[in-house]
């Protein structure tokens, strides 16, 4: 007996935001050539959208200064790009990359050397959750929402706090991050947000065969995911970065009225304020003569 | 215990020899207390009964005089000579007497731990906790009854516990029976006229309950106008009078006899409270006092008292009641419920008591007063509308950060921050090509794609089927790894013993942690002292763990430093204790423990299995760490007094 | 409860029980690969993306490894419907399973991957055609012409302007659904009122069916039809189409097509051509269920009343099936379901399910946020007024006694019981009660005892 109707649909309707990482220092080193990584992706995406057609892909890029939407299967569907030599969705979502990079280049000029070649995953993910808000308040029926972030560079601590937050919310309204890392090291980032959020997080062994990877794990919906194992890494990077100097650390201090952590001791939390308490030392001294000893 | 307390004369004697101290020795249940007679000597004695562990005594016949010989748990022994045998006797009985109880109570799970005031019903909750958690139970008696913590100590970070198990009790008392006084019907012989109603205290009660005017006719008549006996022969008359449904009769003996008269007529009192109720009902809407309740004076609907015939007689309207009023009434007075908390044995205290209760309501709601002001706070209160206002149950406490700037400037800057020189080691995209070439390289592989169009075939069948395979096998064996369910762990493969042993040294070692942080910074010497008891223990657990793979070498590290700080602190016995257990025998016994899970843990699982155990030595290290630093720090400080704390 | 075993939802099982070299032929065409791609299971969808570009066999144990415990049946309904479809071809070999993709589809759907879809035919441009319905007027037009068909299937009288469909054509979809004795008018069967509850696109793929098989009567390739409708379903909805891309089969199909409600047909001053609506691009969305599912229209309150909200003449028809109408306004039928109007609708075949499902299904968005959107006092008085129906369970049994000795009542009775059809017996007076299916068996035993 059919329930109540529910805001989602039936099974298997995905809603798949996915944010392609296209920092160029991170392509430029990788022994996956661009263009390859492109024709993977762009192929996957086509699958997903043949798949129901109530199916949806939304994509992000994540840039090296700025990130923006690419593509947006609802709205992009224009035929005026046909011209049979590849799917009708994937000129449309070349053009608006291409602009993309352009404009992402143009803001590069006035970064300082020495920072570490990572991508605005924050950024990108920020925009995926808000993209994913508007559907929720849309209207009556909306498919299962996922983000899939498809990631080469590696992570940079700076951005933690923003990427916990966005990791929070996603766990908040039940939206799970896949996440594919196809740099050299593994991203704690990633890890922690696939874990939080219920979703799954991989690191291809081949990268030639990427497509296979996307079909085999990425492009099974929410539906299907109850019913089928689906590869766990074997431990998960929990360490987290400080918020004082972005360094990641095992161990540290934590505010103990808001949770922010901090890698060295401090008189008073940055974040909210809090006054803690005196250094040990100097207190023992002044206020063990005026409190009353409790004898035991 | 038939007498909590015993006092006799006797003399204190510090050793046998001594002629000791004339005074007087009370003992209770928790101490014995002696004072002298000369108030100017020093043999005064404050002992809790707690440190007492046995009692010697001298026979009477022999040549010795009564002595009674107490032996602390310190090997000490206080020595009371009294006058006579028989105090001796009484003594040494009340003596037996709290040992034998003080010992049976910690043989169950105990909490007579006497320094603090603890109510009986508090200790009972303890008790009771503890006994319906056994881990409870284990850390319990692992640290309290150990002495490593007080009971206080323990205690207050489960006040929540408590707390919880103690509003579970409400306290429920007997109301009034639901049904009405007038059911109460006469017993009648038959042949004479003479009627005989059955009174117990409590229908009495309910009377005065649901009528007041007998209540008042009661206090201001009994005794000093009639006896109580007439007062209810009176009453039960006019009871009879109405039950009969003759209002003339009624009328015209009332008009003879003032007394009864009160009964018959309408209850001034409930009519007046009525009315008052009215006054202050909301404005608004309260449904259990509508108008309803004044129309005492209108006859009833057509519901007839026994359901018989009742015939209007508007002059004698004064004698009847209506059976509507009787229930409105009875159903109050039930609702209520009763305020009265006496025995009931007495008809007077019973009539007083119910007076002082309604006295205290009644000033209550005098109190509340000030109608006019209240009434319209309250129809402004009221007139908001629901409906219209946003719901205002947020589920979140929102985060507030006191000065955004704070936050997002400092965030801004860590941005903005270069941070590489504390990162070049683990950078490792070393930028060889100059952003320009790097995006020129992105833009081509674009217009690659755009003139070729997708790669075909995308995959090489063979890479297809290699990366499959690979993953099927990578699943197949996390499935055996970690089990046919995904949710299952590492924990529920291990038996279950050993799963059992590990969660146990976890919460043994989280409760202590939790004690030992919860201690700095130190402030006095008492914590000062608790850190070190949290400590050793701590060092224990961790040897308990360790032992069994720690080199040498370091194991005597952690010996030695547990050694420090016992060679500071010989005074607090408990840690000497520990000394012992440390560097005893039971060191082998603490490496077996870890051998134990070791050798029973399936190989497959070892490796699992010292992974679940790293956090736990992690948060140990750091504990000693902070611990190792704070003592550098205070010897570095106050090298002048070594012992700063003895 | 009686099940609604008529209508096969899934017209993919027609597609199904094609045989195997018009499959084969079907798999030629792209667009088919994908609409049957997108009918199959979630599970099922994944195997094939996932084995797409392997070209050795894959075993099936390799398969398993991925399904968890509970997803066991699951896996074992994707697997049969790819079989079932051809997709997956079985190699047995070394007493182990394998399975491979269909290589035609295999190849399509690559090709469909990388390049794209592309269809037979380029919408028009826009100078040519005149001026193209809005979407809305689309969506309009479809529902009414679908509303305006269903009215005349079930009664033929009271559609306002009745379709082009013959009345022998007509009389083929109303088979089953309606039936007619000597001069009555015709009532709805059993299945006719499961046919009405249910959502439109089932409705839709019932009637395509239908006359697909009937075409297939009258000489035309049924593979070519349904080829022609799943590839229908990928225009664009609201582009105009131009009639002369089209065969003469299709030609013809194609105003049978608009009937329904699938397509508008428009003529220009040279050129005609064809516009597919909602109902047309839907026919390939997951034919699972209810994706589509339209805004409800019906509040139930816990007195047994029911307000819809609806100018339909359809829905007051529905409605009228099991409930008292009592008055009707512009916008909105008032009615109350009592025991009578159930009654009838239980008389007639309807579920009580049935029912309760149309009420919950077509909540008002109102009503259906909340729980549950249909009061339980009413579901439940539904359910309890058609168990009062069945009380009294009929079974079709034959009374035997006389046996002559307790030898052969005894084995009597054993043979009853081994065929689980004793019903009742009285061993001392040996008599029995057999169910009516195996009376056969039971004389035959007789007899033979007999001799």
């Amino acid at each position: 007996m059919a329930s109540a109707p529910s805001k989602l649909y039936a099974d298997d309707v995905s809603l798949v935001v996915v944010l392609v990482d296209t920092n160029p220092f991170f392509w430029s080193a990788s022994s996956l050539s661009f263009s390859q990584f492109l024709s993977h992706v762009l192929a996957f995406l086509n699958a997903i959208l043949t798949l129901n057609q109530l199916n949806q892909v939304v994509v992000i890029a994540t840039g090296y200064n700025s990130c923006n939407y690419i593509f947006d299967s609802s709205s992009d569907l224009n035929q005026s790009f046909e011209n049979g030599r590849m799917p009708v969705m994937c000129s449309s979502l070349l053009q608006k990359l291409e602009e993309f990079l352009i404009k992402d280049e143009q803001l590069s000029k006035e970064v300082p050397e020495g920072r570490i070649k990572s991508s605005l995953l924050s950024g990108s993910l920020s925009m995926a959750l808000c993209y994913i808000q508007r559907v929720f308040r849309s209207g009556a029926l909306h498919p299962h929402p996922r983000i899939l972030c498809l990631q080469g560079s590696p992570d940079g601590p700076e951005q933690y706090v923003a990427i916990m937050n966005a990791i929070f919310s996603a766990q908040r309204s039940m939206v799970p991050i896949d996440s594919c890392y196809m740099g050299a090291q593994n991203s704690a980032f990633l890890q922690q947000a696939s874990y939080i959020t219920g979703g799954v997080h991989h690191k291809p062994q081949h990268l030639d065969g990427l497509f296979q990877y996307l079909m085999t794990i990425f492009a099974t919906d929410l539906h299907s995911r109850s019913f089928l194992h689906l590869p766990k890494p074997v431990g998960v990077d929990f360490r987290a970065s400080c918020f004082c100097h972005k360094n990641t650390i095992d161990m540290g201090y934590i505010c103990s009225v808001c949770l922010s952590i901090f890698c060295k001791h401090h008189k008073k939390c940055s974040t909210c304020g809090s006054v803690f308490g005196q250094a040990q030392s100097e207190a023992a001294s002044t206020s063990d003569k005026k409190r009353k000893t409790p004898e035991t | 215990m038939a007498s909590g307390h015993v006092t006799k004369r006797a003399k204190y004697k510090t050793t046998i020899k001594d002629p000791g101290t004339p005074g007087t020795l009370r003992m209770t249940l928790e101490k014995i207390l002696f004072v002298p007679h000369n108030p100017k000597s020093a043999g005064k004695l404050d002992v809790e009964f707690r440190f007492i562990k046995g009692q010697k005594h001298t026979k009477e016949g022999s040549s010795k005089p009564p002595w009674l010989n107490l032996t602390n748990n310190q090997n000490g022994s206080f020595i009371f000579e009294f006058e006579n045998y028989s105090d001796l006797q009484d003594c040494r009985d009340f003596v037996g007497k709290v040992l034998a109880k003080s010992g049976e109570v910690s043989e169950k799970p105990t909490v007579t731990y006497p320094d603090e005031q603890l109510s009986a019903a508090e200790m009972e909750l303890r008790i009771k906790l503890l006994r319906e958690d056994s881990e409870l139970q284990k850390l319990h008696k692992q640290f309290v009854l150990s002495g490593v913590l007080t009971e206080a100590e323990f205690w207050a970070t489960r006040k929540k516990l408590l707390d919880r198990e103690a509003n579970k009790k409400t306290k429920q008392r007997l109301g009034f029976k639901s049904a009405m006084i007038s059911d109460i019907k006469p017993s009648t012989d038959g042949r004479t006229n003479k009627v005989t109603f059955n009174l117990t205290p409590e229908i009495i009660l309910q009377i005065f309950a649901e009528k007041p005017a007998v209540h008042r006719a009661f206090l201001t008549y009994v005794p000093n106008k009639m006896s109580e006996r007439d007062f209810w022969t009176k009453y039960f008359r006019a009871e009879y009078l109405h039950s009969t449904k003759n209002s003339v009769a009624a009328a015209a003996e009332a008009a003879e006899d003032e007394e009864l008269a009160v009964f018959l007529k309408q209850d001034d009192i409930l009519a007046s409270e009525s009315r008052s109720k009215i006054r202050r009902v909301d404005p608004t809407l309260d449904m259990d006092a509508d108008e309803g309740d004044d129309y005492t004076h209108l006859p009833d609907h057509g519901i007839f008292r026994d359901g018989s015939k009742e015939v209007t007689e508007s002059e004698n309207e004064l004698y009847r009641r209506t059976l509507s009023q009787d229930i409105n009434r009875h159903a109050a007075v039930v609702l209520e419920g009763r305020a009265v908390d006496v025995e009931l044995e007495d008809t007077r205290s019973v009539a007083e008591a119910l007076a002082r209760s309604k006295q205290e309501s009644s000033t209550k709601g005098e109190s509340y007063g000030d109608t006019s002001r209240e009434r319209l706070d309250r129809v402004s209160r009221m007139t908001e509308i629901e409906d219209l206002q946003a719901p205002n149950n947020l589920p979140l406490a929102p985060l507030c950060i006191k000065d955004p700037r704070d936050y997002f400037d400092s965030q801004q800057v860590n941005a903005l921050r270069t941070s590489g020189d504390e990162l070049a080691g683990t950078e490792q995209i070393k930028c060889s090509l100059s952003s320009q070439e790097v995006y020129g390289s992105l833009r081509e592989s674009i217009s690659v794609i755009k003139a070729m169009g997708l790669k075909d075939p995308i995959v090489k069948p063979e890479v297809a089927h290699q990366v499959f395979d690979a993953l099927t096998q990578s699943i197949s064996t996390t499935k055996y790894n970690i089990g046919k369910n995904p949710q299952e762990s590492v924990l529920d493969r291990l038996p279950k013993k050993i799963k059992e042993e590990l969660l146990h040294h976890w919460t043994s070692i989280l409760e202590l942690l939790r004690h030992f942080w919860a201690s700095y910074p130190i402030t006095t010497s008492y914590l000062y002292t608790k850190v070190n008891a949290a400590l050793v223990l701590t060092l224990l657990s961790y040897q308990k763990l360790e032992a069994g793979k720690q080199t040498e070498g370091c194991h005597v590290t952690y010996l030695s430093t547990a050694r420090v700080v016992l060679s500071n602190y010989p005074q607090v016995p408990f840690i000497s204790s520990l000394l012992f257990y440390l560097l005893g025998s039971s060191d082998a016994k603490a490496s077996y423990v870890w051998m134990e899970i070791k050798g029973s843990v399936p190989s497959d699982l070892r490796h699992q299995v010292s992974l679940l155990i790293r956090p736990m030595h992690q948060a140990l290290d750091a504990a000693i760490q902070h611990y190792e630093a704070d003592m550098q720090k205070r010897s570095a400080r106050s090298g002048e007094r070594p012992n700063g704390y003895a | 409860m009686p099940q609604v075993k008529i209508i096969a939802k899934n017209f993919m099982d027609m597609v199904a029980s094609l045989p195997a070299i018009k499959l084969d032929m079907l798999y030629r065409n792209q667009f088919i690969c994908e609409a049957i791609l997108r009918s199959m299971p979630p599970l099922a969808k994944k195997y094939v993306l996932q084995m797409l570009y392997i070209d050795v066999p894959v075993t099936a144990k390799s398969l398993e490894e991925w399904v968890l415990a509970d997803g066991s049946s699951k896996h074992k309904v994707a697997i049969d419907r790819l079989i079932q479809l051809r997709i997956l071809e079985v190699i047995d070999r070394k007493k182990e399973t394998s399975y491979k993709l269909n290589p035609t589809f295999q190849t399509n759907l690559r090709k469909h991957l990388i390049y794209g879809g592309i269809l037979p035919r380029e919408p028009m441009p826009s100078n040519v055609t005149v001026r193209l319905p809005t979407s809305e007027e689309l969506d309009a037009y479809a529902h009414e012409q679908w509303e305006c068909f269903l009215l005349q299937l079930i009664s033929s009288g009271q559609a306002e302007k009745p379709t082009n469909f013959s009345s022998s054509m007509m009389r083929i979809f109303q088979r089953g659904l309606l039936c007619q004795r000597e001069k009555e008018a015709p009532r709805l069967t059993e299945s006719g009122f499961q046919f009405l509850l249910m959502d439109t696109n089932a409705q839709l793929w019932y009637i395509i069916r239908e006359y697909i098989s009937n075409s297939e009567e009258q000489g035309v390739d049924q593979a070519d039809l349904i080829a022609f409708l799943l590839e229908l379903s990928f225009h664009t909805t609201g582009e105009a189409y131009n009639m002369n891309t089209l065969t003469d089969d299709q030609r013809a199909m194609i105003k049978d097509l608009s009937d329904l409600g699938l397509v508008k047909l428009q003529q220009g001053r040279k050129d005609s051509w064809f516009i597919p609506t909602k109902l047309a691009t839907n026919l390939s969305v997951s034919l699972t269920d209810s994706s589509s599912r339209k805004q409800g229209f019906v509040v139930v309150e816990t007195n047994f009343r029911m307000y819809a909200y609806s100018s339909s003449k359809l829905h007051c028809e529905i409605l009228r099936l099991f409930s008292r109408v009592e008055y009707q306004l512009p916008n909105l039928i008032v009615g109350a379901i009592t025991k009578e109007s159930l009654y009838n609708a239980f008389e007639n075949g309807i579920a009580a399910e049935q029912i309760i499902t149309f009420l919950q299904q077509n909540a008002h968005p109102r009503v259906a946020e909340k729980l549950p959107s249909v009061p339980e006092n009413v579901t439940d008085q539904i359910r309890l007024w058609e168990t009062d129906l069945n009380r009294v369970e009929m079974t079709p049994a034959h009374f035997y006694d006389d046996f002559p000795s307790r030898d052969v009542f005894e084995a009597a009775s054993d043979l009853a019981r081994v065929h689980c059809g004793l019903l009742w017996e009285d061993a001392k007076k040996m008599r029995m009660v057999v169910k009516a299916e195996i009376h056969m068996l039971m004389r035959e035993q007789l007899r033979g005892q007999n001799k």
